[in-house]
């Protein structure tokens, strides 16, 4: 079973090696590299089946990242992916040490498809590239690209190109139809089958088709980052983007192992992923590969097959192993557009009808997922992801900073009871209470307040303070822990406590 | 930022025009010592790599067994053994399609004819890097000016024309001792015919430019000892040899054709 699964794992993460590697601005085999050995240290060190890899998101930050330091795919470029890589990894394991992984049930549900729903625009973005044979031409807005290609269309359009990658979509698409789990296998060897034709009838001098080339492949590529001062200092830069990469890879991954721990009686620790990931992303440019972080599609698959160790992630290592020794010379003529049609689907797929739909009917859900995915759109993965967390946090403290108070009038005067997290967000919220309450003793009832901190301390000890010459009196209805704390801080001497 | 063949331009251009001010740039061997190079210079580096060793560091798209340095001798400095210090020549105007067709496009004709391999996309990075290795070793020359020594020698008309038999004779004696008497190559020798030496569509294909080549260069260590009628022979008994196919033709029409007949 277990085997099996690796198996069809495998078979699914070539495709998106190679192409991810494109969007990385790496050659393919560093993909596959990824593929193989994120993907096995990930389950090695882990506890759960969630197929780790190569994955989307992480791979579009590696490329904005680093672009500005080097020429994509130059011997100087791979040295900083590698860099990046080893920060990414040692971030996310610091991240483990602080027992992180609680952090990231923040991020709401909302910005995280947001994320996604971007990372597939700029993936059909990018796909255009190679599906036209766009190559040489750069442009900062979408529109801006999709203005070119329309006002020049006839020049910069590779006509063999767009076929190739045309035929792949649709089949990709008809594909779907009759097996939605291998329509991507469906759709790259249709594109391959096409592109072979092509180059049957016409040559290359004429087409100028893009292939992928020789795939020089080792079995053990062990490689070790360069580390100097001049690359520390110039990677100064990246730390940003490793911070951002970091989070987004762990994000998807520990949403990926939470539904697991849901769905499945699967013994997960969540720190332990973290673990895993961050070490396999530490360990990957030794092995000439780049960071990744798990996989929705291929852990759905791996599920649905009944794999449920980490198993079915070291034998789909080592089945890409095998199968690419035996596929690498075919891989050798895989025209790029059929890559790009690939990739054409596979970002298409991250946008999702069914989750605008969700998410509208909540408005600070929608107004969170449509905010996410216009920044990324306009400023880049990056921003999307910061837009994202800030976003998702201040809809949560927006939400926990509100007070559910009640005035109650009793024989002793009147009893405010506080439900809620009394802190420094919140304490204003009460403050007017208590400005609209000017005579008379109070008594503030703590019993279903949920946290307590300093400032909400001070602030009863202020007012006390103010009612005491006023004549009037506060007191206090609290439990044991409360009264600990209170305690400490000195606030028995200035206030009236009651325990329950 | 992805560096456009545009970009590359005029980056060449600015270098040839203040290449009085860097004449004495690094030395390859300096730059080979250095722990850190910027974006261009490493370029540099890896370029030089690829063309002394072509088939680990360009494997991709390489299809032969040959290296660049194979006819771009002393990695691209030798004069007459094809200079790669050409970067002024770039880009060349052709009326055919009206492009201006540079450094970039002729390097990855090489890859396609000479190394029987794949065209590299115009931005591989291979491409990216030999443009940069190309401009390097131009430094200080004058644009749209040709470098001396450039391509091969261009033999004078002997007379005769070339005749494949004497040239045979010629190879069995004086080149079969390095590149086998089936022109596969010996150990460290490339080839010279056969599927892993240079296809139909090579410059080094064409009688007159390889004869150049030969006269000027063959038997290694040993230039300028053929009569330029032994080098015209060799290189037409060279022409007749077995080669893999010229990437011109479409392989659909050949079939038509070989049905037909
Ligand atoms: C089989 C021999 C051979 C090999 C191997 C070879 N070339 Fe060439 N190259 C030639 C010949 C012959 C010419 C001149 C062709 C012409 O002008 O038609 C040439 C021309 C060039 C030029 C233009 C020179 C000029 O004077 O304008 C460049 C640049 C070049 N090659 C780059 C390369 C690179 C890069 C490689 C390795 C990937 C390579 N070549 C491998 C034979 C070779
Ligand atoms: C001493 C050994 C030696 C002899 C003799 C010799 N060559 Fe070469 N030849 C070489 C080497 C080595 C190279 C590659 C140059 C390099 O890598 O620096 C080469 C390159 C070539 C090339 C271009 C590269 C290729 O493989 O297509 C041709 C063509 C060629 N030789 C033809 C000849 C002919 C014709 C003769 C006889 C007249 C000859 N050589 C004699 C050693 C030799």
């Amino acid at each position: 079973m277990e085997v099996f699964a690796g198996l069809v794992g495998a078979i699914l993460v070539i495709p998106q090696g190679i192409t991810f590697a494109y969007l990385a601005g790496l050659p393919p085999e560093y993909g596959l590299y990824c593929a193989i050995f994120v993907t096995l240290f990930c389950s090695l060190l882990g506890s759960s089946s969630m197929m780790s890899g190569p994955n989307t998101a992480v791979a579009i930050l590696i490329g904005t990242a680093v672009l500005p330091l080097a020429g994509r795919g130059s011997p100087l470029y791979i040295d900083f992916v590698f860099l990046l890589c080893l920060m990414v990894g040692l971030i996310q394991l610091m991240f483990w040490l602080a027992r992180g992984a609680r952090i990231f049930q923040y991020l709401s549900p909302a910005s995280i498809s947001g994320i996604s729903a971007g990372a597939g625009f700029l993936i059909i973005m990018s796909s255009l590239d190679s599906m036209l044979d766009l190559s040489t031409f750069q442009t900062t807005f979408f529109y801006e690209k999709l203005y070119v290609i329309a006002s020049d269309a006839g020049n910069l359009v590779n006509p063999y190109s767009l076929a190739i990658g045309l035929t792949t979509i649709a089949s990709g698409y008809l594909g779907k139809r009759y097996s939605p789990r291998y329509f991507i296998i469906i759709a790259v060897t249709a594109g391959y089958l096409c592109g072979v034709l092509v180059a049957f009838v016409w040559p290359q001098p004429i087409t100028e088709l893009e292939y992928l080339g020789r795939m020089p492949l080792e079995w053990l590529p062990l490689s070790i980052p360069n580390i100097n001062i001049e690359y520390l200092m110039i990677s100064t830069k990246l730390i940003p983007y490793a911070i951002a990469i970091a989070f987004i890879g762990l994000a998807q991954s520990l949403v990926i192992v939470r539904e697991l721990k849901m769905e499945t009686d699967q013994d997960i620790n969540l720190d332990k992923e973290v673990y895993a990931q961050g070490m396999a992303n530490f360990l990957a440019p030794f092995f000439s590969g780049f960071a990744g972080a798990g996989s929705f599609n291929r852990t759905r698959a791996n599920q649905s097959l009944g794999a449920t160790t980490p198993l079915s992630g070291i034998t789909a290592a080592g089945f890409v192993l095998i199968l690419i020794t035996f596929l690498g010379p075919i891989l050798t003529f895989m025209p790029m557009a059929a890559m790009s049609g690939t990739l054409f689907i596979v970002g298409a797929n991250m946008i999702k009808w069914r989750d605008i739909k969700h998410y509208a009917q909540v408005r600070s859900e929608l107004i969170i997922y449509f905010t996410t995915f216009l920044c990324i759109m306009f400023f880049g993965l990056a921003a999307g992801v910061a837009v994202a967390v800030v976003l998702s946090v201040s809809v949560f403290m927006l939400h926990i900073s509100q007070l559910e108070l009640k005035m109650e009038s009793a024989n002793t005067g009147t009893v405010l009871k506080v439900k809620g997290a009394l802190f420094y967000a919140s304490v204003a919220h009460l403050t007017e209470k208590f400005h609209r309450h000017l005579d008379g003793d109070l008594t503030v009832d703590l019993q279903y307040t949920t946290h307590v901190d300093q400032s909400a301390v001070d602030f009863f000890i202020r007012e006390s303070r103010q009612m005491a010459a006023q004549g009037t009196k506060l007191t206090l209805l609290i439990n044991d822990e409360q009264r600990k704390f209170l305690e400490r801080l000195g606030a028995s001497s200035e206030l009236e406590l009651v325990s329950l | 930022m992805k560096i456009s063949p545009v970009f590359l331009l005029v980056g060449l251009s600015f270098a040839l025009a203040t290449a009085h001010a860097q004449q004495n740039q690094p030395s390859i061997e300096q730059l080979l010592q250095e722990p850190f190079l910027d974006d261009y210079y490493s370029n540099v580096v890896y370029g030089y790599e690829i063309t002394t060793n072509t088939q680990d560091n360009a494997s991709r798209y390489v299809g032969n067994s040959l290296q660049c340095s194979n006819c771009h001798l002393q990695a691209g400095t030798q004069p007459d053994a094809l200079p790669l210090n050409v970067a002024g020549m770039y880009p060349k105007w052709r009326a055919k399609n009206g492009k201006r067709n540079g450094i970039g496009l002729r390097i990855r004709e090489c890859f396609l004819y000479s190394m029987d391999g794949i065209m590299p996309p115009e931005d591989a990075p291979e491409v990216l890097a030999l443009s940069a290795y190309v401009t390097y070793l131009s430094q200080g020359q004058v644009m749209g000016a040709e470098p001396p020594g450039r391509g091969v020698p261009t033999l004078p008309d002997t007379g005769y024309d070339p005749n494949p038999a004497n040239g045979r004779a010629v190879y069995l004696e004086q080149c079969s001792s390095c590149h086998g008497e089936r022109g596969g190559g010996t150990a460290g020798m490339p080839p010279v015919w056969g599927l892993n030496a240079y296809n139909k569509g090579a410059g080094m294909n064409d009688i007159q430019q390889a004869a150049g080549f030969i006269w000027a260069n063959m038997p290694l260590g040993n230039g300028k000892s053929l009569t330029h009628q032994q080098a015209l022979d060799v290189s037409a008994y060279l022409n007749l040899q077995v080669r893999p196919a010229d990437p011109r033709d479409s392989k659909f029409l050949k079939l038509l054709e070989q049905l037909i007949n």
